[in-house]
C-alpha cells in the first residue's frame, strides 16, 4: 500500500537527515573534497612552474647562451638562468654547494667534443627523481642545438624566437556527423564525476540500507512491522527514504559546488560554473537518469544482501559484492571510451548492472541509437523493481529464520505468498 | 458472539521439526483467551500463523469469521514474543509512527499515545529515546503501540514475561479492562495461574498438539474434585479411609487425594468421629495439577 511505504519512507528519511552521521558528512566531504582539489591545484602549479633557478655549464659559450635563450622561450621558463661558460673548476664547486642549499634547482653540463655534432649532456639536481626538470632540458637542448644552427645561418634572436615559438594543438570531435570543437581532457569529465558520486553514495548508502535491514532482523521489530505493512511495503518505502537521503544530501553537495563554482574566487582560478566541466547540455540531462537508476539498483542488491545475513559485521564482507559490477565498469571504461560503438560496449551498456556507467560512457563518447539509450534505462528500471521484489521476499523468510538456511521448497512457497 | 479468530486444524512444520499439529481453536468477542503449554510447545508458532507471519502448512486460519486476509490485521494488535523497537527514535515518534502505521492519522495518534503514555504511568518519558529507557518502560511502549489502534482482536505472546509484578498487574487489569469493552483477548504465556486468574477460555498445548482446550468453567468440572484438605485436632486415624489414594499429613493439616469416584462424605462422618475437625474443604484442581494431569508423562520436562 502506497501510504505504508510513504511512512515507512519519512520514517527512514527523518532518521537518517536529523542523524548525526549525516550532518558531519554533509559538512565534512566538501571541506574534505575542497582540501584535495587545493592540494591538487597546488601541485598542479608547482608541476607547471617545474623549474627555478638553475644554470648552464658549457665549453661553448654559443651554445650555452642559446640554451638559455630555448629555456627563457618556454611558456612555463625557469626563474633565471646563470651561465658559466666555460666553468672553472671553483665554479663548479661553487654550484655543487647552491644546489646542495637548494640555491638553485640544478645545472646543466653540456660540452661539445671536437668531431662530432653533438655535445654531451648531464642534468645535476639535488634530486635522484627529478624527471620533469630532464625532460625540459632534452627539449631544452635540442631546441638551443637548432637555434644555434639558425643563428649560423644568419637569423636574428627574434626570427629564431617566433619560430620556435610552441603551438597549441586544439582538438575536436566528428559527433553526430557534425564537427563540434572538443577536449580530449574534459569530454570525460561527466562520466568521471558520475563515477566518483555513484561509487561513493553506494558504498555509503548501499551499505547503510544493508545495515538498517540487518538491525530490524536483530531488533526483532520487522515482527510488528509486518503484521501491518507487507514486506514490498517495507522494502520499498526503506529504499525510497534512505534514497531520498543521499539525494538530499547530493543536492546539498551540488548547490555547494555550484555556488563556489560561481564565486569570484572560482572564476579567477579559470572555473565558470559547470560549463568548465566540458558537459554537454545533453550530458547534464542524461546524468540524473544513470545516477539515479545506479543508485536504486544498487540499493536494492544491498537490501537484498541485508536481508540474507544476519549479522552486522557480514554485511562488510558483502560490501566487495555489492560494488563489484562498478569496478569491472571502471576496469572496462578506457575500452569503453575508444571503442563505444563496439558489440561488446554495446552489450555491457545494455546489462542493467553496467548500464549506469558504461551507458553513460557511450553517450559522452558519442551518442548511441536512441533505441539503446531507451532499451537500457528500460532494463534498469525494469531490475530495480525486480531487485526491490526479490529482496522483499529475501527479508521476509530471511527475517524469520533464526540463523537457519531457507530450503528452496520453502523459498517457493514464500516467493508465491504476498 | 461473534468468532474473531478460528483456527481449524492447523498445521506448521520447521524443516522436519513439526511446531503445531492439527490445531483448533476459537476465540470469541468479549473473552480472554488463554494459550498455554510449556517452552517449545508451539504457542509462539500458532500466534504467527494468526498473524501472517508464517503460513499454515495445512488447516484454515479465519478472522473476524472470513477466511485469513491481510485486511483483517488492521483490526488486530499484534505484541510479538521478541520486542522490537527503533532506538533511535523518540517514544512519542515511535508511537505515532507505528499508529499511522494501522490506520491513525498523526494527531489522532498523538492524542491517543499520549494518553495511553498517562495511564501506563510513563507520560513524561514521551520526549525521551527509546535506548535510553529501561526495559520495562520499553515494554510498556511496545504494549501501548499495540493498542493505540483500539484493535477488536488483541494478541500478545507472553505480556507479562520480564515485567516485575506492579507492572505486571498494571498490564492485567488493563487487558481485563479491554475484554470488559467488548475486546477479545489472546495471550499465551507457561504460568498457569495467571491463566486462572484472568481467563474466561483456554486452550493448552504440548508438543504443537491441543491436550486442552476449552471454556475455564467447563473444563474444570470435567475434573473429580478430588482433593481434600482437613484440618483437625486429636487423632488421625482417618487417614486410613478406604477412600484416601495418598495424602501428605503436616501438625494437624492433612493433604488428601481421593481415589476416583470415593465418597467423600464417607470420610467427613469418619473423621468427624474421631477427631475435632475444624476444617474440610474440597478442593477443585488448579490448571497447573490438570496440565500435569492431561500430559502426564507425555510433557517435554
Amino acid at each position: 500500500m502506497l501510504r505504508n511505504t510513504l511512512l515507512i519512507a519519512k520514517r527512514e528519511y527523518l532518521e537518517r537527515v536529523r542523524s548525526r552521521v549525516f550532518r558531519i558528512t554533509t559538512i565534512l566531504v566538501p571541506i574534505g573534497m575542497g582540501g584535495i582539489a587545493l592540494l591538487g591545484g597546488l601541485g598542479g602549479k608547482r608541476m607547471e612552474a617545474g623549474l627555478q633557478n638553475l644554470a648552464v655549464v658549457s665549453n661553448s659559450p654559443v651554445l650555452a647562451q642559446q640554451v638559455k635563450a630555448s629555456l627563457e622561450n618556454r611558456e612555463h621558463g625557469p626563474k633565471s638562468v646563470q651561465v658559466f661558460a666555460p666553468a672553472t673548476d671553483a665554479d663548479l664547486s661553487q654550484l655543487n654547494q647552491r644546489v646542495a642549499n637548494r640555491e638553485i634547482q640544478g645545472y646543466l653540463t653540456l660540452n661539445t667534443v671536437p668531431g662530432q655534432t653533438l655535445p654531451t649532456a648531464t642534468w645535476t639536481s639535488g634530486s635522484s627523481t627529478d624527471f620533469i626538470g630532464k625532460t625540459q632540458m632534452q627539449g631544452a637542448v635540442s631546441d638551443g642545438l637548432v637555434r644555434q644552427e639558425l643563428l649560423t645561418r644568419g637569423l636574428t634572436e627574434d626570427q629564431i624566437n617566433a619560430l620556435t615559438k610552441e603551438i597549441k594543438v586544439s582538438t575536436s570531435q566528428v559527433k553526430n556527423g557534425v564537427v563540434v570543437k572538443s577536449d580530449t581532457e574534459r569530454s570525460f569529465a561527466g562520466a568521471y564525476v558520475l563515477i566518483l558520486v555513484l561509487y561513493g553514495s553506494v558504498l555509503i548508502y548501499g551499505i547503510n540500507i544493508a545495515r538498517s535491514v540487518v538491525e530490524e532482523k536483530t531488533s526483532r521489530i520487522f515482527e510488528v512491522l509486518l503484521s501491518t505493512a507487507s514486506p514490498d511495503d517495507l522494502m520499498m518505502g526503506k529504499l525510497l527514504g534512505v534514497g531520498a537521503t543521499g539525494l538530499t544530501q547530493l543536492a546539498i553537495w551540488t548547490a555547494l559546488a555550484v555556488a563556489v563554482g560561481g564565486s569570484a574566487l572560482a572564476q579567477s582560478q579559470g572555473i565558470h560554473g559547470i560549463s568548465s566541466m566540458g558537459l554537454t547540455n545533453i550530458e547534464l540531462l542524461y546524468f540524473p537518469v544513470f545516477f539515479i537508476g545506479g543508485f536504486y539498483l544498487y540499493s536494492a542488491l544491498a537490501a537484498a544482501l541485508g536481508s540474507s545475513v544476519s549479522a552486522e559485521q557480514e554485511v562488510q564482507q558483502f560490501s566487495f559484492i555489492l560494488v563489484s559490477p562498478l569496478v569491472v565498469s571502471v576496469v572496462m571504461m578506457v575500452y569503453v571510451m575508444q571503442n563505444p560503438s563496439s558489440t561488446a560496449s554495446v552489450v555491457m551498456s545494455l546489462l542493467p548492472p553496467f548500464t549506469p556507467i558504461i551507458m553513460y560512457m557511450r553517450i559522452c563518447a558519442q551518442m548511441p541509437p536512441m533505441w539503446q539509450v531507451w532499451l537500457s534505462i528500460a532494463l534498469l528500471a525494469a531490475s530495480v523493481w525486480g531487485m526491490v521484489w526479490l529482496s522483499a521476499r529475501i527479508y521476509r523468510v530471511g527475517v524469520l529464520m533464526y540463523g537457519k538456511r531457507a530450503t528452496l521448497p520453502e523459498m517457493l512457497r514464500w516467493l508465491r505468498y504476498s | 458472539m461473534e468468532v474473531l479468530v478460528e483456527l481449524e486444524r492447523v498445521s506448521k512444520a520447521y524443516e522436519q521439526k513439526a511446531a503445531v499439529r492439527e490445531l483448533s481453536l476459537k476465540i470469541e468477542a468479549g473473552t480472554m483467551f488463554g494459550l498455554l503449554g510449556p517452552n517449545g510447545a508451539g504457542k509462539t508458532s500458532t500466534i504467527r500463523m494468526i498473524v501472517g507471519i508464517t503460513l499454515p502448512d495445512a488447516g484454515k486460519v479465519s478472522l473476524f469469521s472470513k477466511p485469513w486476509a491481510n485486511t483483517s490485521l488492521r483490526r488486530v494488535g499484534y505484541l510479538p514474543e521478541e520486542r522490537g523497537l527503533y532506538k533511535k527514535m523518540k517514544v512519542l515518534e515511535q508511537l505515532v509512527f507505528l499508529g499511522e502505521l494501522r490506520g491513525l492519522g498523526a494527531a489522532e495518534a498523538a492524542r491517543r499515545a499520549k494518553t495511553w503514555c498517562e495511564r501506563m504511568q510513563i507520560g513524561d518519558s514521551l520526549d525521551k529515546k527509546t535506548e535510553e529507557l529501561s526495559k520495562g518502560m520499553q515494554q510498556k511502549i511496545q504494549f501501548i503501540s499495540t493498542l493505540l489502534h483500539d484493535p477488536e482482536l488483541i494478541i500478545m505472546d507472553e505480556p507479562f514475561s520480564g515485567l516485575d509484578p506492579v507492572n505486571t498487574l498494571l498490564l492485567q487489569d488493563t487487558l481485563v479492562e479491554l475484554k470488559k469493552q467488548g475486546n477479545a483477548v489472546l495471550f499465551s504465556t507457561h504460568r498457569m495461574d495467571q491463566v486462572e486468574k484472568l481467563c474466561d477460555a483456554i486452550c493448552l498445548v504440548n508438543r504443537g498438539e491441543a491436550v486442552l482446550s476449552g471454556g475455564m468453567r467447563e473444563i474444570k468440572s470435567r475434573y473429580e474434585r478430588n482433593h481434600v484438605i482437613i484440618q483437625y485436632e486429636g487423632a488421625d486415624g482417618f487417614l486410613q479411609h478406604p477412600a484416601i489414594a495418598e495424602y501428605k499429613s503436616y501438625a494437624g493439616l492433612a493433604e488428601i487425594r481421593l481415589k476416583p469416584h470415593a465418597d467423600a462424605q464417607d470420610l467427613l462422618r469418619t473423621a468427624v468421629a474421631t477427631s475435632k475437625i475444624t476444617k474440610f474443604e474440597l478442593v477443585e484442581p488448579s490448571l497447573e495439577e490438570i496440565f500435569i494431569e492431561t500430559v502426564g508423562g507425555r510433557a517435554d520436562a
